[in-house]
């Protein structure tokens, strides 16, 4: 299917300039396109150097967390430790609403390796594995054919571009489980094991897959990488905020007229990007609710759309940017449905390590459930609030705090919607 | 003959091939072929342990019969050095190992967040009435198993389907019977 | 903060206000076990190597720390400063036991965990005594897990300390959590059964009734046993136990931990094997050969008085015991036997596959299936393949008690026909007994206290935990009683004074009293010099 919108404003693309075009993802064209100038320029570079730049670039990860990727690389151990290191590229794009990661390597996926290989020397790598969800297969596809056009083309093995330095890389696939884009999670999962997050400390960078020190980072955060370092921190930063720089590749999904991947600077503002770059709701209907930055963020009521979409503007108005993935809602949406959907889906995807958030999900899914089938009472409502409370800091990773984001806003700014089904076995929906 | 595949890149091959010549029941062995061998070897090669090659191996399984067989869990094992039950441990965790044999298309549809908004139980219905089975079973003639699944990852064209190893995108319920169509189409064109 | 050689090596911290000293390394949770603060946990358990963190009951609070933390992996670091009963710990802690209990059948009325329940426990604990859960509970039904092992998953809380113990400790990954979420459950793998030495276990760990013996199943409630410390007879290990009784019946063998023998554990045959000690014909009052050749009931004195003077006549003949017999007992047989001028003695032990607990090397089921062989041998008695049968004149004594097992010499009914003088000590009338001048009816192991010594020489005491049968005595008693009639001894009527007696006279027991043997035993001292004491 090729790339189905690009934005007016082709300032912001950065990442998304070649998607859509089939060549760039075979490497003589890429090369064209100015593929691996960037780490040309990195294998001549001390790791330290590398490090510097991103971290001065202000770039931050883009896998839902947003931690500053330059510090992330500095928790590694330095050039006296001769362990083997190890960079994992987060693929398993499963965020409810996130579609980004699957498009980046699917159009570029040559730019994905690059960055990979230019984080692995920064951070001391001997090897990288690129951990990609097991469903994306037409995406798996074309990563595979690139990676070993990459290999033939001396970008990776031994001795990369004639430089003395030696890096291999991995393209290995999940099976289905949400959780392994957790990042202990997927290093759970790439050691052969259940994707079951694990306890921190010890952190990733001492103490990662194989016991090794590992950094996992996320796809377009890899993606971002090159550019950066061609062109400069300083000219990441022409985009964006002081705190959240550079572009970002949006997926706006739901009730849209133009639905799709859109690359913004961070901090257009939400309404913005919902009704001018979407082309707002079809039908002429009327917006209900949004939640900004894939499911596991809390959501936002049509007078709440003014803020800026940096980290630090979402987090003001009491949500998150996520991985910048709208889902857009409008009148015609029973919000008590939506929810027992989303909470579903956590009950579904917990790994069942930690008793609150094995039997809580499903609890909290259940309790949806009988609200939405007509049997709901008041004291549904307390109580949810309360499991929100006991699902949230108590367990080794935040899937359970995931569900209560969405969860917890719901009841906050859509009880009339929760009380209608409980008292009158009615919708709000119109 | 080498199978040519690049070792960076023999764990990683599509394993629901989209037009799988009969139903995905099979249940031979793995490693006994030289092809097999030589996928093994390729997949070891990549990690510092056996354990590490677990999925990959678990997704040739796949690739071969289709499925994954209590036989073919013993066989992984063996040569992992695992235990039978260990892989039997991993492979029921992740929901894409199929642990029956299946239809020769699985039709895996997306109710999540964003194709709920998009009809996406409506669509998951329509599936059922024109194939006529319930999730998860597989048809008499052996050509469809219907299933339902979390989000694939292109919420912006909901409704998602995942059709064996492809991706059908903005399906509405109206769509559906032009695609099973197609697909039976498909089937009979390929034969068997 | 301690320092040795400029290195620290100890951590100081406070846990509820109260200040300990730790080496580092040490974990909150155990930091707090020896403060005297007692955090509840499920998924660590001290005999297993891996802490997985995942009960989430251990969370306290720590100062300085926004989240609560797991106390069981939490490193104890100087100056850190833990609250294990804050409003939220306690809260949190609460919250756990509801999210349980949200699935959990109430089966308290039929479940034979109840009243030594851990979820029960922390339950009332906690105070989370009323649901608020208004949905149906998820139905997973049982399955045999073994041969003789239920797994009832609807109670299971996958704390997954069976899956580890298989793994780790008895090192065979036959065990695991299948499925996710709120899906999952213990499982072999499909068809499989399991099937290990060491297996029973996982019932003991397992800190609600999802994993249940099926020879136990509703045999007894926690609160009708009685429980008495022992060691078990089933091998020369020596592996501490407790005996579980219900109405005189033993039930139940469980492990009793001890860091030198078997750390928290035992093997199947030990747990099985005795329960058949219930079992048999038994020999319940002294019996006299009359003149007509008959067997006659009679009451101790007139048993003991006719035995001593019989006894007095002899000089020369054999002596038969079994590794089964305690040490006291084998002790004043020696004196006895001495006495009457019988040389030696012999006995047989049933021998069997050994099998090792992987994870604890030192804990094995060994060849020899009997708790006291090192006791015989130390008493005099030789290892015989087959026992020599008495010829004529030669008087012929036998203590002997054997729980069950192959057959031995003493089934042989025409075993002691030639004896000029038979006199038979046992727990049970063998055929051989039938031809015996004199049967003096002695309590098995279960029926008295005494000590056995161990495969590497430690001594170790077991508890009374039957009554005995009918009029039946201890060995050493009897013993020490015809001794005593014979003028060459006192009787005695404590195994506490058979124990000191006899550690007085024996070498190896140097230093042992009864009391300093307490619930572990002891180890012979191992000294350069003579006589030095400690145990």
């Amino acid at each position: 299917m090729a790339y189905p919108h690009r934005h007016e404003d082709e300032t912001t693309t950065l990442l998304s300039r070649h998607m859509g075009e089939e060549k760039a993802r075979h490497l003589e064209a890429w090369l064209e396109r100015g593929g691996y100038e960037a780490l040309r320029k990195a294998v001549d570079m001390e790791p330290d150097e590398i490090t510097s730049v991103i971290k001065d670039s202000g770039l931050r990860g883009r896998g839902g967390a947003g931690f500053p990727t330059g510090m992330k690389w500095s928790f590694m151990p330095g050039a006296d430790d001769d362990r083997p290191h190890y960079l994992c590229c987060n693929a398993d794009e499963s965020e409810p609403g996130a579609f980004k990661d699957r498009e980046i390597m699917r159009w570029t996926p040559h730019l994905l390796v690059e960055g990979c290989l230019i984080a692995a020397r920064a951070i001391r790598a001997e090897h990288v594995y690129i951990y990609v969800r097991g469903e994306f297969f037409p995406v798996i596809r074309i990563l595979n054919d690139a990676v070993a056009e990459a290999y033939e083309g001396g970008y990776i093995g031994e001795d990369i571009l004639g430089s003395g330095w030696s890096c291999d890389l991995t393209v290995h696939i999940g099976a289905g489980a949400y959780i392994a884009g957790e990042e202990t999670g997927l290093m759970s999962s790439l050691e052969g094991r259940r994707a079951e997050p694990r306890v921190k400390p010890p952190f990733p960078a001492q103490h990662g897959i194989f016991g090794q020190p590992t950094t996992v980072n996320n796809v377009e955060t890899l993606s971002a990488v090159p550019m950066i370092l061609s062109n400069g921190a300083d000219w990441y930063r022409q985009w964006g905020t002081e705190k959240s720089p550079g572009t970002k590749l949006w997926c706006c999904s739901g009730h849209l007229s133009r639905p799709g991947n859109y690359e913004l600077a961070l901090g257009v503002p939400m309404k913005d990007i919902i009704f001018d770059v979407c082309g707002g709701i079809p039908g002429g209907r009327e917006l209900r609710a949004v939640i900004p930055g894939g499911s596991s963020t809390a959501f936002l009521t049509p007078d709440e759309l003014d803020c800026e979409t940096t980290y630090e503007g979402l987090k003001e108005v009491g949500s998150s940017l996520g991985t910048a993935s709208p889902i857009v809602m409008d009148e015609t949406t029973c919000l008590l449905k939506a929810m027992r959907r989303i909470a579903h889906f956590y009950a579904h995807e917990s790994c069942g390590q930690c008793v609150q958030c094995r039997e809580g999900t499903e609890w909290v899914t259940k309790i949806l459930e009988r609200i939405e089938h007509g049997e709901g009472k008041m004291e549904d409502i307390d109580n949810l609030y309360d499991l929100c409370e006991q699902l949230t800091g108590r367990t080794i990773c935040v899937l359970a705090d995931s569900v209560v984001f969405p969860l917890k806003s719901s009841l906050d700014k859509f009880r009339d919607e929760y009380e209608a089904h409980i008292l009158r076995d009615t919708c709000t929906a119109s | 003959m080498s199978d040519g595949l690049h070792p960076a890149v023999a764990g990683s091959q599509p394993y629901m091939l989209a037009d799988r010549q009969g139903a995905a029941s099979s249940d031979e062995p793995l490693f006994e072929s030289e092809a097999g061998r030589e996928r093994l070897e390729k997949i070891l090669s990549r990690y510092p342990s056996k354990r590490p090659a677990l999925l990959p191996l678990l997704n040739y399984a796949q690739e071969r019969n289709g499925w994954v067989s209590g036989r073919a869990m013993e066989e992984i094992a063996g040569v992992l050095a695992l235990t039978p039950a260990y892989v039997h441990s991993v492979a029921t965790f992740y929901t894409m190992y199929n642990r029956r044999p299946i239809g020769r298309y699985l039709v895996q549809v997306c109710t999540n967040i964003a194709c709920h908004l998009n009809r996406g139980e409506e669509v998951m219905e329509r599936f059922l009435e024109e194939i006529g089975t319930r999730p998860g079973e597989t048809s008499e003639d052996g050509l469809f198993t219907v299933m339902e699944v979390e989000c694939l990852g292109a919420c912006g064209f909901a409704t998602v389907v995942q059709i064996n190893d492809e991706y059908v995108e903005d399906v509405t319920p109206e769509k559906v019977p032009g695609i099973v169509k197609d697909l039976r189409d498909r089937a009979g064109e390929g034969g068997a | 903060m301690s320092e040795q050689n400029g290195q620290k090596d100890t951590v100081t911290l406070t846990i509820d206000g109260v200040e300990v000293t730790v080496p580092e390394g040490t974990r909150v949770l155990d930091a707090a076990q020896r403060a005297g603060v007692v955090v509840p946990f499920y998924c660590y358990h001290p005999g297993i190597p891996t802490r997985p963190a995942q009960c989430r009951v251990c969370l306290v609070s720590v100062e300085g720390q926004g989240k609560l933390q797991p106390s069981c992996v939490l490193d104890a670091r100087d100056d850190m400063v833990v609250h294990t009963a804050t409003e939220e710990a306690k809260l949190a802690r609460k919250s756990v036991i509801e999210f349980l209990l949200v699935n959990h059948p109430l089966d308290c009325p039929i479940c034979d965990a109840a009243g030594q329940c851990m979820l029960q426990d922390y339950a009332f604990e906690t105070g989370q005594l009323e649901s608020r859960l208004d949905e149906p509970k998820q139905v997973m039904g049982r399955d045999r897990i073994s041969d003789d092992i239920m797994y009832f998953a609807d109670r299971c809380i996958i704390c997954t300390r069976c899956v580890r113990f298989m793994r780790e400790v008895a090192e065979d990954d036959a065990l695991i959590v299948a499925e996710r979420g709120h899906r999952a459950y213990i499982d072999t793998f499909p068809g499989a059964k399991l099937d290990h030495p060491f297996q029973g276990n996982i019932v003991d760990i397992c800190p609600v009734g999802a994993l249940v013996h099926e020879d136990f199943l509703f045999k007894a409630r926690f609160w009708d046993m009685d429980s008495t410390s022992s060691v078990c007879p089933g091998c020369s290990n020596g592996c501490n136990v407790a005996i579980d009784t219900k109405e005189n019946q033993i039930v139940r063998l469980k492990p009793r931990h001890n860091a030198e023998v078997n750390s928290y554990w035992m093997c199947d045959h030990g747990r099985k094997h005795l329960v058949m000690a219930n079992r048999g014909i038994r020999a319940e009052v002294p019996l006299l050969r009359d003149e007509d050749g008959e067997l006659r009931a009679v009451d101790w004195a007139e048993a003991l008085e006719t035995v001593a003077g019989r006894l007095g006549e002899v000089s020369g003949g054999r002596a038969v015991v079994s590794p089964h017999d305690c040490n006291e007992s084998l002790f004043y047989l020696r004196r006895l036997l001495d006495g009457i001028g019988i040389e030696g003695g012999s006995f047989t032990v049933e021998r069997g596959e050994e099998a090792t607990l992987s994870g604890f090397p030192k804990l094995k089921l060994r060849a020899d299936r009997a708790p006291n062989v090192a006791g015989a041998e130390a008493f005099g008695f030789a290892r015989s393949d087959a026992l020599a049968r008495p010829g004529e004149g030669e008087a012929l004594v036998v203590l002997e008690e054997r729980l069950q097992g192959a057959p031995s010499e003493l089934d042989d009914e025409g075993f002691g026909e030639e004896a000029s003088y038979f006199l038979y000590l046992g727990s049970r009338i063998s055929p051989a007994a039938r031809a015996a001048d004199a049967i003096l009816p002695v309590t098995s192991f279960a029926e008295m206290q005494g000590t056995f010594t161990n495969w590497e020489g430690r001594v170790q005491r077991f508890d009374q935990a039957l009554r005995e049968p009918g009029i039946a005595r201890p060995a050493w008693m009897v013993l020490s009683r015809l001794l005593d009639l014979a003028g060459r001894g006192e009787a005695v009527l404590e195994a506490a004074d058979a124990f000191e007696r006899m550690a007085a006279e024996t070498d190896r027991m140097a230093g042992m009293t009864w009391a300093s043997l307490g619930l572990k035993g002891a180890r012979p001292a191992e000294t350069a010099g003579s006589g030095s004491g400690g145990a």
